[in-house]
Parts: C-alpha cells; sequence; structure tokens
C-alpha cells in the first residue's frame, strides 16, 4: 500500500531525480543527495504542568551541507512524520542554493500539538529539543528558524538553551528573532521587495518599462503590501488587488483602473490584511468577486495569498495582456495551470525564486548576530537587492544558456550547485 | 463606577442626616429621663421635632395622645402635612403630625423626604414603647406582693391587663401543646376554646380597662384555666419558657399575616419587612423554621414563585435582605407583581457569592451593579394608563401582521407616558444612579417559565443618561417603554405560538441597572466584559474537561460577547486549563482576536461599535488597564504591552488577554464563581460579567440548564441497529441535530489512498462546491483525520472554513491504523468559527470498544456525488453524498448529544 500512498518525500526525490538526469549527475552525487546526511529522530520527556509525565517525538534531518551550515525551520505539528521533514529538508537545500547563500538544508520538527499544550509545556519542549541536539546545532552547524506552529517566542527558548549549554552568546544559532534581540531590520519588506526585485530584472529581459507596467494583485498580506510598495516606486501601477473580506466570508477584489493607492488601502485595512468595503466603496474603489483579480488586463499577475490559487479552473481567465506571473505565495499555480500558462508564452517567475527574499534576509540575520553588528534598514534593503538580482541573473542566463523555463533553470541551478560544491570537497 | 455627585450636594444631605439624628438622640434623652411621661415632656419632645426637619423654621409639630395634645411653639396648621400614628401592642393610641407653613418643593412624599418619614415613625415607635413601659409599670406594681402566686399567673395577670389578643393566642398554643403532649383532659378546654373566640371583636374598648366586666370574661377565665391544667402537668419553669418562646414568635405575627394574605400589596409587604428590620435586635428572635418560612413566602411572593429556585433561594436570602431590595423596587400603586427570573437570578447570586467569600478569599470583592427594579406588573399598569390594552390581542394576530404592525407598536410605546408613581420611582433611582450610563434589561416571567432561550428575544436597551434630569428621565422612560414594547415583537410571539404559550400573561419585570465602565474620551465602558459557563461545551482540546469551565470574553461592552458575530469573534478562555488556549500560532491569534468594541457615546447619546485600532490609537494610555487586555505585535512576535513605553500611535496591538491570565487573579476567580455558584445550584450556571479596571462585577447568572441549547438531551434507546450510523462516546457536547437531509463522507480508506497531491487538493474543493449546492445546516460532513489541515494535507481534508460553513456538523473520524488512533483536530484550524456559527463538532473514534461506526451504510448508499457535481465523478471513491430519504423513504438523519453521558449518536429517524 505504501507506494500508492502520496508520500512528500518520494515527489521530492521524483522531481530530484528528473533533474539529475538532466544535469547527468554521477550515481554518486544523485545517491548523496536523494536523501539526508543527517537525521536525528529522538524522543524526551516533558513534566507537563498537572505534574503527569509524556514522551515526545522529535527530529532534525540535515539535508546537506556541503554549500554551509544547514538552514531550516522547526516545526510542530501532531502527526509530523520523517518523510514530510525529509522533503522539506531536501526543499531548503536547492532553496539556499537558488539564492546563492553559503547555507545548506535542513528541517526539524516535534510531534505536538500546540493546541493542547501551554506556553510553559511548549518552552520546555523548545528547551529538551535543543538539548538533545546542541552538539549538532550552532552558528557553523545548523540553523534552525521558526516554521508551522513556532515563532519567535519558540526561537528565544530555544536560543537560551544553547547560550547556557555553550556558556555564551552565541544569537548566530538560530533565525526569526526579533528585531533587539538579534533579529534584522527589513524583514517585514524582504519578501515583498524581493518578488519586485525578480519582476525589474524580468521586466529588463523582456525589454518592458516597468513605468509603464500595470500589475494585479492577489492578496493584501504583508507580502502583497511591500510588493506594491516597491512596485509603485518604481513607476508601476497596480490596478487590482483582492482581500479577504471577514463579514461575507469570501474574498472580494478591490479595483481602480488608474492605479489603487496604497496608503489609502492600508489606511481601510486591518493587520490581516482585509479591506474595509464600505470605505472602499467611498473611496472610489470598485467591488469585484475575488476571482476578477486573475482576469485584468494587467502586464502582470502576482498570486501572494494562498497555494494553489491558479488552477485549470480559472486558468483561462487570464487575460490576453499578461505577460508575466511573479509566484509571490508558495505554490500558487497547479502543474495543470503551469503548463498552460507556459504554452501561452506567459513569463513566470517561480516561487522559490520569486519569494526567496525570505531566506536571504534569514542569511542575513544570521550574519549580523554572528558579528554581533547590526546594519540599518537601508544597507539590509540594499544587500538584498545585490543578491537577488544577482540570482536572478545566474538563473536568467542559466535557462537560456540551456534552452529551460524559468521554473526548471531555478531547480536546476540549485542542484547544480550543491553537487558542484560536494565534488569541490572531495566527497564525490 | 465611582463618579461622584457635586460635592454641595453630598454635603447637604448629609446636613440633613445630621438634623435627623440630632432629633431622634434629643427624643430618646428625654425619654430616657423620665419614667411617666408628663406633659412636660410631651412638650419638649414635640418642639425638638421640627429641627430635624429640612426647612426647620417653617416646620409644626404636634403630639395627640391619651394624655392631651401638645403642639411645639408658635404652632400653625396647613395643608402640607406628614402624619404618623402611635400605636401600642397594634392598637392606635395617638398620632404626631407635621405641618409646613407653606408649600415647598416636591420630594418623596409631597414636600417631605423619604428619611424623614422614616424620622416620625422611628419617633412614633418609641413613643409607643414608652407608653407600654409605662402599663406594665402599672401591672407589675398591682402583682407586688403576691409572692405565693405562681410566675406563670403573674404573667397571665399582665397580658390580662396589657394585650388580651395574646393571651388567647398563648393559650391556643398551650392548648394546642397540651394536646399534642396527651393530656387528655386538653381535649374539652380545647373543643370550648372554639375558633370563635379568636374573633377580635369582643376585644373592643379601651386597653386597660379589666376585662371581667365585659362579655369576654369567659375567654379570659378559659384562658387561667387552660395555664391551670398545664401547671399540672408540666413544669412551671417550662410553661414560663414556652410563653416567653410564643411570646417572641408572636411579635413578627404581622409579618406572617401579611405574607399569609394573597391579598397584601407589595407597599404592604414592603412595609411589613421594614418594620421587621427596623425592630431592634432581640425584641424578635425567629425559630429557624419561621425564618425559613418567611423567606420563602417573601421570595415566592417577590422574586419569582419558581419552584427550583425557591428551592435554593431559601437558604441564601434572609428577610432582612428583602429590606435593602425595597428600596430599589418601583411598582404601580397597588402592586402584586413580582421582580422575574433575571433579577431574582442576580440577587441569589450575589448572596451565594457573599456567603461563600467567607471561606473563599478570592471571592471576597466580588461587586454587582447598582441596581433598581420595576415589579412584573408595570407593564400592564403602564399599558392600561396609556388605554393600549388592545395591543395584548397583538398576539392572536397573524405572524405577518404582527411582523408589520410593530414598528407601530414600538413607537406608540414610546410615546406613551410612565403613570406618575412610576415617574417618581424613576426620578428617585435617577437620583441614586446620578449620571453614569444605564442599561434596561428584561426580567421576564416568561423566561422563568421555559428558561432562558427566551432571555435573548426581548430586548436590553441602553440609556447614556446624559443631560438635565428632565432629559435623563426621559431618556429612562423611553427605554422602558421600548423594552416593554418587545414584548409584542414578532419574534417572541412566534416562539409563543410555536410553544403554545400565547395565553401566559404579559408580565415583565425591568432592571435598571448601572452599567459598569469609566469614562475614557468621549466613550463609556468597562475594560472587559462577556460571559463564562460552569461546563465548557466546546472544548479545542483533549486535556480541558467540561468542568474546566469556558469564559467568552471582550473589550469594551459585553454586547459583543453575548451575541454571535459573524465577523468578529471574542476571546474563548478555559478557567481551569487559562494556559490551553484556542488560538496558538500568531496567525490564529490575531484572525481569531476582537477587532471591535462595543461601547456608549457619551457625547451623542449613542451605544457604538467601533474598531478597537482607532480607540487604541486615540485613547489607549486611558484604556482601563489596557496592559491586560492587549499585547504589541511585533513581526512574528507577541510582547506584553508595558503600562509604560507602550507606543499606541506606531504600534500594532491584539486583544488576547493574555496579562490578564497570566499577571491576575481573574481565571482563578472565575473558576471560584463558577464552582460556587454551580455547587449551590446543584447544576451547571453561567453568569454576565465586567470589569471596569478596578473590580469584577456580577451581571447576571441563571442556570444552565435552564438553556434550550445545553439542556440536557435524552438519549433515545432500542434504535435498530440498521438505523444507527453511528455512536460516539468521547469529547461530547450537548444539542440535538435533525433533519439532516445529506451525509457528505470523505472515505479515511479512500481519501489516504490518493497519491496525488492534487486529488487530495481537489477533494477539498469538491466539499466546497457541496457546501455551496446543499441546503445549509441540512447536511453533515464527515471525514478523516483533521479537517482544514494546512501542513499536511494528508491528515485530513483540506478546506477552508468558508468551504465548509454550511454543515450542520463538522466530524472527524479516526480510524485506528497498527495499533496507533490518530490524534484529531477538535476543529482548530477554525474552532472559533465553528463556535460562532453553533456548528457542532464531533470526533469518532469507530475502532473503540462499543462504538457502532456504520461502515456499510456509509460505502454502499447510492452515492449522489456524480448527479450533483457531474464534473467530480473521478472522485466518487472518494467522496460519497448520500440522500438519506434515497436508502430510507421519507425519512432524515438526526444527531443526540449529551455531555453528561459524553454519548451521542447519528440514526435515521
Amino acid at each position: 500500500m505504501a507506494t500508492t500512498v502520496y508520500n512528500p518525500f518520494a515527489s521530492a526525490q521524483k522531481q530530484f531525480d528528473k533533474t539529475a538526469e538532466m544535469l547527468d549527475l554521477d550515481k554518486a552525487t544523485s545517491d548523496l543527495l536523494r536523501f539526508p546526511m543527517k537525521e536525528f529522530h529522538f524522543q524526551f520527556p516533558i513534566q507537563m504542568d498537572d505534574g503527569s509525565v509524556k514522551v515526545f517525538k522529535a527530529y532534525r534531518i540535515q539535508h546537506n551541507d556541503a554549500r554551509g551550515p544547514a538552514k531550516g525551520g522547526i516545526r510542530f505539528h501532531p502527526q509530523e512524520t520523517a518523510d514530510t521533514i525529509r522533503a522539506l529538508a531536501m526543499w531548503m537545500t536547492w532553496k539556499t542554493a537558488v539564492a546563492d547563500i553559503p547555507l545548506g538544508g535542513a528541517k526539524g520538527g516535534v510531534i505536538c500539538d500546540p493546541h493542547d499544550l501551554s506556553n510553559y509545556e511548549q518552552e520546555r519542549i523548545c528547551r529538551a529539543y535543543v538539548r538533545h541536539l546542541s552538539a549538532n546545532l550552532g552558528p557553523n552547524v545548523d540553523i534552525p528558524s521558526p516554521e508551522i506552529m513556532t515563532n519567535a517566542q519558540h526561537m528565544l527558548w530555544m536560543l537560551d538553551e544553547y547560550e547556557t549549554i555553550k556558556g555564551q552568546r552565541l544569537p548566530g544559532t538560530l533565525t526569526g528573532k526579533p528585531v533587539g534581540m538579534g533579529g534584522s531590520l527589513g524583514r517585514k519588506e524582504a519578501t515583498g521587495y524581493g518578488v519586485i526585485i525578480n519582476v525589474r530584472e524580468a521586466l529588463k529581459e523582456l525589454g518592458l518599462e516597468i513605468d509603464k507596467t500595470t500589475a494585479s494583485i492577489q492578496g493584501f498580506g504583508n507580502v502583497a503590501q511591500y510588493a506594491i510598495e516597491l512596485f509603485q516606486q518604481m513607476g508601476g501601477k497596480v490596478i487590482c488587488v483582492s482581500a479577504w473580506d471577514q463579514k461575507e466570508q469570501k474574498a472580494l477584489a478591490y479595483r481602480k483602473k488608474d492605479g489603487i493607492i496604497l496608503e489609502e488601502l492600508q489606511s481601510i485595512a486591518d493587520i490581516f490584511g482585509g479591506i474595509n468595503k464600505e470605505r472602499a466603496i467611498s473611496l472610489g474603489y470598485e467591488i469585484l468577486e475575488g476571482e476578477k483579480w486573475i482576469e485584468q488586463d494587467v502586464d502582470i499577475l502576482i498570486p501572494a495569498a494562498l497555494d494553489n490559487s491558479i488552477t485549470a479552473e480559472n486558468m483561462q481567465m487570464i487575460s490576453k495582456n499578461v505577460k508575466m506571473l511573479a509566484e509571490a505565495a508558495n505554490g500558487p499555480t497547479s502543474s495543470e495551470a503551469s503548463n498552460y500558462i507556459e504554452e501561452r508564452g506567459i513569463f513566470t517567475i517561480p516561487d522559490f525564486l520569486a519569494n526567496s527574499g525570505g531566506v536571504i534576509c534569514s542569511y542575513f540575520e544570521q550574519v549580523q548576530s554572528n558579528m554581533n553588528y547590526y546594519w540599518e534598514k537601508e544597507e539590509v534593503l540594499s544587500k538584498l537587492d545585490t543578491k537577488i538580482t544577482s540570482a536572478y541573473i545566474s538563473v536568467s542566463n542559466f535557462a537560456m544558456e540551456n534552452d529551460l523555463n524559468l521554473r526548471d533553470a531555478a531547480y536546476a541551478i540549485a542542484v547544480d550547485r550543491v553537487a558542484r560544491a560536494c565534488h569541490d570537497r572531495g566527497w564525490v | 463606577m465611582k463618579k461622584d455627585k457635586p460635592v454641595e450636594k453630598i454635603i447637604a444631605e448629609l446636613k440633613e442626616r445630621a438634623k435627623e439624628l440630632n432629633c431622634i438622640y434629643g427624643i430618646q434623652e428625654i425619654l430616657n429621663k423620665t419614667a411617666n411621661l408628663s406633659t412636660d415632656s410631651f412638650t419638649e419632645i414635640v418642639n425638638k421635632i421640627p429641627p430635624g426637619f429640612q426647612y426647620p423654621e417653617i416646620t409644626h409639630a404636634r403630639i395627640s395622645c391619651k394624655k392631651g395634645e401638645f403642639i411645639s411653639n408658635n404652632f400653625k396648621e396647613s395643608p402640607w402635612i406628614l402624619e404618623v400614628d402611635i400605636k401600642v401592642q397594634e392598637e392606635k393610641v395617638g398620632i404626631i403630625s407635621v405641618y409646613y407653613e407653606k408649600e415647598m418643593p416636591q420630594s418623596f412624599f409631597g414636600p417631605f423626604l423619604k428619611e424623614e418619614i422614616r424620622l416620625m415613625e422611628s419617633i412614633a415607635e418609641r413613643i409607643g414603647l414608652q407608653l407600654l413601659h409605662e402599663q406594665l409599670k402599672v401591672v407589675f406594681e398591682t402583682n407586688q406582693g403576691t409572692d405565693n402566686k405562681a410566675e406563670w399567673t403573674i404573667v397571665l395577670d399582665m397580658l390580662a391587663q396589657t394585650d388580651p389578643k395574646l393571651l388567647v393566642r398563648l393559650s391556643r398554643k398551650m392548648i394546642n401543646y397540651l394536646c399534642w403532649t396527651g393530656v387528655s383532659e386538653a381535649d374539652n378546654l380545647l373543643y370550648e376554646f372554639s375558633p370563635l373566640f379568636k374573633s377580635t371583636e369582643i376585644f373592643s374598648g379601651e386597653v386597660n380597662k379589666p376585662y371581667h366586666n365585659q362579655e369576654g370574661t369567659d375567654i379570659i377565665k378559659l384562658s387561667y384555666d387552660i395555664f391551670e391544667l398545664a401547671s399540672r402537668n408540666i413544669e412551671q419553669k417550662e410553661i414560663i419558657s414556652h410563653i416567653q418562646k410564643w411570646t417572641k414568635e408572636d411579635r413578627s405575627g404581622f409579618l406572617s399575616e401579611v405574607l399569609e394574605n394573597p391579598g397584601s400589596s407589595l407597599s404592604d409587604i414592603s412595609s411589613a419587612v421594614e418594620r421587621y428590620h427596623h425592630m431592634a435586635p432581640g425584641m424578635m428572635e425567629l425559630t429557624e423554621a419561621r425564618r425559613k418560612s418567611f423567606s420563602i413566602a417573601l421570595i415566592r411572593r417577590i422574586l419569582t414563585d419558581q419552584f427550583e429556585f425557591i428551592k435554593i433561594a431559601k437558604s441564601h436570602i434572609n428577610i432582612e435582605d428583602f429590606s435593602t431590595l425595597f428600596h430599589k423596587t418601583i411598582s404601580p400603586t397597588i402592586s402584586y407583581g413580582k421582580l422575574g427570573g433575571k433579577s431574582a437570578g442576580l440577587f441569589l447570586a450575589e448572596k451565594i457569592l457573599t456567603q461563600a467569600s467567607k471561606s473563599k478569599e478570592i471571592l471576597a470583592n466580588i461587586k454587582t451593579p447598582k441596581t433598581w427594579y420595576i415589579t412584573s406588573d408595570g407593564l400592564l399598569n403602564f399599558m392600561s394608563y396609556n388605554s393600549l390594552d388592545e395591543i395584548l390581542e397583538q398576539k392572536y394576530k397573524d405572524i405577518k401582521q404582527v411582523h408589520q404592525e410593530y414598528p407601530y407598536v414600538v413607537h406608540v410605546f414610546k410615546n406613551s407616558l410612565q403613570p406618575p408613581h412610576i415617574v417618581k420611582g424613576l426620578l428617585m433611582a435617577l437620583e441614586d444612579f446620578g449620571d453614569n450610563p444605564l442599561i434596561v434589561r428584561s426580567s421576564s416571567l416568561l423566561e422563568d417559565r421555559i428558561g432562558a432561550v427566551f432571555a435573548g428575544k426581548y430586548k436590553s436597551l441602553f440609556v447614556a443618561n446624559q443631560g438635565t434630569k428632565e432629559e435623563r428621565l426621559k431618556q429612562l422612560s423611553e427605554a422602558i417603554s421600548e423594552v416593554y414594547a418587545s414584548t409584542f415583537s414578532p419574534d417572541p410571539i412566534e416562539y409563543r405560538a410555536t410553544h403554545n404559550l400565547l395565553d401566559f400573561h404579559e408580565e415583565m419585570g425591568i432592571l435598571i441597572q448601572e452599567v459598569v465602565g469609566t469614562k475614557v474620551g468621549p466613550y463609556y465602558f468597562p475594560a472587559f466584559a462577556g460571559l463564562a459557563f460552569s461546563r465548557n461545551q466546546y472544548r479545542w482540546s483533549e486535556r480541558i474537561k467540561a468542568e474546566d469551565g469556558l469564559v467568552r470574553i471582550v473589550p469594551g461592552l459585553g454586547t459583543r460577547a453575548v451575541d454571535r458575530l459573524k465577523d468578529d469573534y471574542p476571546v474563548l478562555l478555559s478557567p481551569g486549563q487559562p494556559n490551553l488556549r484556542v488560538n496558538v500560532s500568531i496567525a490564529e491569534i490575531l484572525k481569531y482576536s476582537p477587532k471591535f468594541i462595543d461601547l456608549i457615546n457619551l457625547e451623542s447619546g449613542s451605544f457604538e461599535t467601533i474598531a478597537i485600532d482607532s480607540l487604541l490609537k486615540r485613547y489607549g494610555k486611558q484604556y482601563p488597564m489596557f496592559s491586560r487586555v492587549i499585547s504589541v505585535i511585533k513581526q512574528d512576535y507577541i510582547q506584553p504591552a508595558r503600562p509604560l513605553g507602550t507606543d499606541f500611535n506606531k504600534d500594532d496591538f491584539v486583544v488576547n488577554f493574555e496579562g490578564l491570565v497570566k499577571r491576575t487573579e481573574f481565571m482563578n476567580q472565575t473558576k471560584e464563581i463558577l464552582n460556587s455558584l454551580e455547587e449551590i445550584y446543584g447544576h451547571p450556571v453561567d453568569i454576565e460579567f465586567a470589569h471596569d479596571g478596578n473590580d469584577f462585577y456580577l451581571l447576571q447568572c441563571r442556570s444552565q440548564s435552564h438553556n434550550d441549547d445545553t439542556s440536557l438531551v435524552t438519549i433515545p434507546e432500542n434504535i435498530t441497529k440498521e438505523k444507527i450510523v453511528f455512536t460516539a462516546r468521547k469529547y461530547i457536547s450537548n444539542g440535538i441535530i435533525k433533519n439532516i437531509s445529506h451525509i457528505v463522507y470523505v472515505d479515511p480508506e479512500e481519501y489516504s489512498k490518493l497519491e496525488n497531491h492534487e486529488d487530495l487538493l481537489e477533494v477539498g474543493r469538491t466539499v466546497g462546491q457541496l457546501n455551496q449546492i446543499l441546503e445549509k445546516r441540512k447536511f453533515i460532513l464527515m471525514g478523516p483525520g483533521r479537517w482544514g489541515s494546512r501542513g499536511d494535507i494528508k491528515l485530513g481534508v483540506n478546506v477552508t472554513y468558508s468551504e465548509i460553513n454550511n454543515t450542520a456538523a463538522l466530524i472527524e473520524i479516526a480510524r485506528k491504523k497498527n495499533n496507533y488512533v490518530p490524534d484529531l483536530s477538535f476543529g482548530t484550524h477554525f474552532f472559533q468559527d465553528l463556535v460562532e456559527a453553533d456548528i457542532k463538532y464531533i470526533p469518532l473514534y469507530p475502532d473503540e470498544n462499543e462504538n457502532i461506526f456504520n461502515e456499510d451504510f456509509l460505502l454502499h448508499s447510492k452515492n449522489k456525488l456524480s448527479v450533483y457535481l457531474p464534473e467530480r465523478k473521478s472522485l466518487k471513491n472518494v467522496v460519497k453524498l448520500i440522500e438519506i430519504n434515497e436508502e430510507f423513504k421519507d425519512s432524515l438523519l438526526s444527531i443526540y448529544m449529551n455531555s453528561d453521558l459524553s454519548k451521542g449518536i447519528a440514526f435515521i429517524e
């Protein structure tokens, strides 16, 4: 039965195999990269608030650290499986490689449901996790970050435990810390800005001037808002955004044909990216059904909300004018839609290139933590621009040289970089 | 709550009280120094009275009694008069009158203050006692030197001269006693002591004339015979002690007379209780049984005649408690009304908690807001005063017509006047409340009858209570009229029609309560408010037990916690498990936190809902105990808001009550309140509360078992096995879901076999489509594991809340795999959405002992998926759409759940 069941690791391996074949990797390299290099499966007892003791299972899987210390999140999830974590760890290796930052890939997790745990119990779990893994973590070994159901608070508990064990302050052990506690400025902006830096570079290649382009964006969360901000600063015009309407329990699209004004939408939005419909109407916005964002006659579509939002069902609705799709969200396009969009000749910036701003900023956080010197926001953002621009150009060149689409090229360049690092180290 | 009246006013009031006290002390001094009230003493007394009044220079007093008529200096009569009788042993023996020389402003009784009436009553009582004392002295003196007489005869002699009625009553008790104790001769005397002799007419005449010469001779003689017989059968000591006990009891006779008489009005009862209250302690010692019977009678007459309530209340509410209650009760002149269940519930809860606080310190500072009451007959009084009687027929009209006419009813009611007596009472209430905002709530007798399900159907209205006294009176009267009008609104009438309650008389008490809160800018609101339940029906974790309770809490007025809102959420907490929170990730916490606040705008005089963000930006620093209510959102991190250094202009906030839970006793306090109340009530309770930043206020308390929603469901027995779809035995809430026409079943086995990520996603979209097609709340969703799981789709169907929001129930199935039963989500991904929409969540463990899981029915019933959604037929092995009446003709599915038994059953009915 196991073979017929959806297995995220198996599908990650399948994707890797395809690329390995394309890159003509030797068997040893393939064998090495098909599986994680190190896996820690462990368990620890935790005293619960009521005095009882419960045993928790945990994982840390380091897929590859040939290019630098492993990096990846720690999730708290009740039905985590080793295979899911393996797949995610492998994904992190490619993600750091495509962004060309000197880090590897890892992922970890504790099998637990924070909904059943008090904060005190979660803190004990975080500390126990680090105690059991302390020899295999660290700024030069493996650098965790927050993931599903973990946040900055969990990182600080873990960091504190680690530093206590080591007897020194080592803020570079983890990322995702709050500003002032080893966090980096510019993190809020990083992903949204990163998307637009990619867009800017792609437009240059297509010979389009950004200040003559228009865009329609799905979502009005953090990523979308900063993407709009930078896009508008560069002279682009956003015609339409969609946002979730809590009252109506569905998404609505807000359109202003001569360009939405970010500040005014922000002034009527809550911190969750929900827009006040009545006030938007009074500000002269047209209110459309949420899915209409995709039908707009714009040059660029930016899905920045949910996964799987462009599917076989709505892909036909994409306007003839659309020239570019920038995947700000993770996995916004189903594979069927992806093929269709390629056939249509719409230029796609794939998610793990488009939203690499996040992981690059994590890297910056770690660098700053290691030297215990923190940059001003402008410095972070300008370094981000440099890094993303060069990552984009590399992928784009690789695509052109090898006649690949950007998605395949991004994946291939990542695998290629890791494979070379393994080779250069003399491993394979 | 602590809004002061103008200082001058307080000083003026205190001056009045001081004058009254001086007056009473002065008179007491005169009484103390004289053994026998002489003409001089009376003259002295009568001149002490005017200085005790509000306008001494124009006040004149007169005392008339058998000793003569005594007047104050420069005495003048006038039409502005206040009179009080002097009584000895219930007999009027004189009168005190006070006159104002000229017309003065209206007050409680004409120009006179309520306190002045009490002053007069007090003086009359003291003079009465003095006169009695003098009479007794005469008797004592006559009996001196008769040492060979038995003690009891002395007592009898005294009584015969001073209070023959009491003597007869004591004799009657003695003869009864003798009969019970088996003294055979007593029977004859009992026969002779026929009820005829109880007639008081025979005693008309001067009290201190000897009775031998009158018609009543026989009965007095009979009394002596009875005691003679007693002395032969029981010891002298015992006789004396009986006489003592019965005499004391007899002093409360006035109370029992009033209470037992169904014809006595509220004001009769009120003055009897008042009299009892003012009696010197020790003068009336009641046996426990008698006290209790008085309390019960009062509870029944004044609060509610609901048996369950009386049973509990009798041990917690004393006669004395009613005295304070009456001071704040407004009623028609002659009233037979009650206060109704809501008022009664709060009154009782307050008493229970006060008693409990003696052993539990944490309950010491629980307060209730200042409250005034209008009795339940106020509504009919109001209607007849305004000739609105025909509106009573409204309820018999066609419901459509009721709908149409209701706005006019409201209009007419709001433009009608409150009867003058009520207006007088409202003015006193307003005086007491000052200009604090008020809430007018209904306390319907119908609610008592059929439970709290009815409660929400009548209106509660906020009154800003700002402006001049006239304006405030107008606001308050209009609000009361509007609450009255809600009796005739379509909703309750429809409910009554379907439950055969139309003929039940409209009676609605009113509570006028000070709104708990503080003034912030132009607004007035409590720091937070909400509901608390002693039983948690919505458990979000296996670790939470029903008895851990549930709190629904919001910033500002509690209206947003009481109602279920579509676009906002209260914070849910479990007092027994304060650290297990519903929402854990930052995204969840932000999504399911209150975004709006209900408050009273004192400037516009209206009830408003505003965004909490905008309130905090402007008035954050002044928000009462804000650091306990809100936290600061730093990116991916939630920090406590600190009293200093919180930047309300720059920072983002979330209302999560983290400070309240972690840094105050609130959760323990709430738990203790719920425990204490539940323990006394003997079943689950729920309360409404508010906090003004300083104190916890209890606003309402009712028994959860009266709530239709949560009342315990009887699980049907003997259902044939083929008609059962499933049974459940763990984490069951209460309720019945009926008339389910469809089941959407995602087969766990087939779902786990799906190989392709996109196929798994398809299942979610298919469910979403069915959710749109099927009739709202007429279908249930059943599927494996964790519905709405976003992380790992294999763990459960990937849906968003909007893809399941029309289902009646969400059912998660945990099938055993290799000795391992997976954890269920308890709906955590959209837990609060489920709660607010009242979508039931049921976890199923088909492989655990004794559970029935009719997989055969689910798998082999006709799958209608391809009929409803032809384009999804590829998923027909995974998603089953079962039409119940296709399988069982003219039948529908029902689910019954009982949390106490922890049993649930779904079957074809």
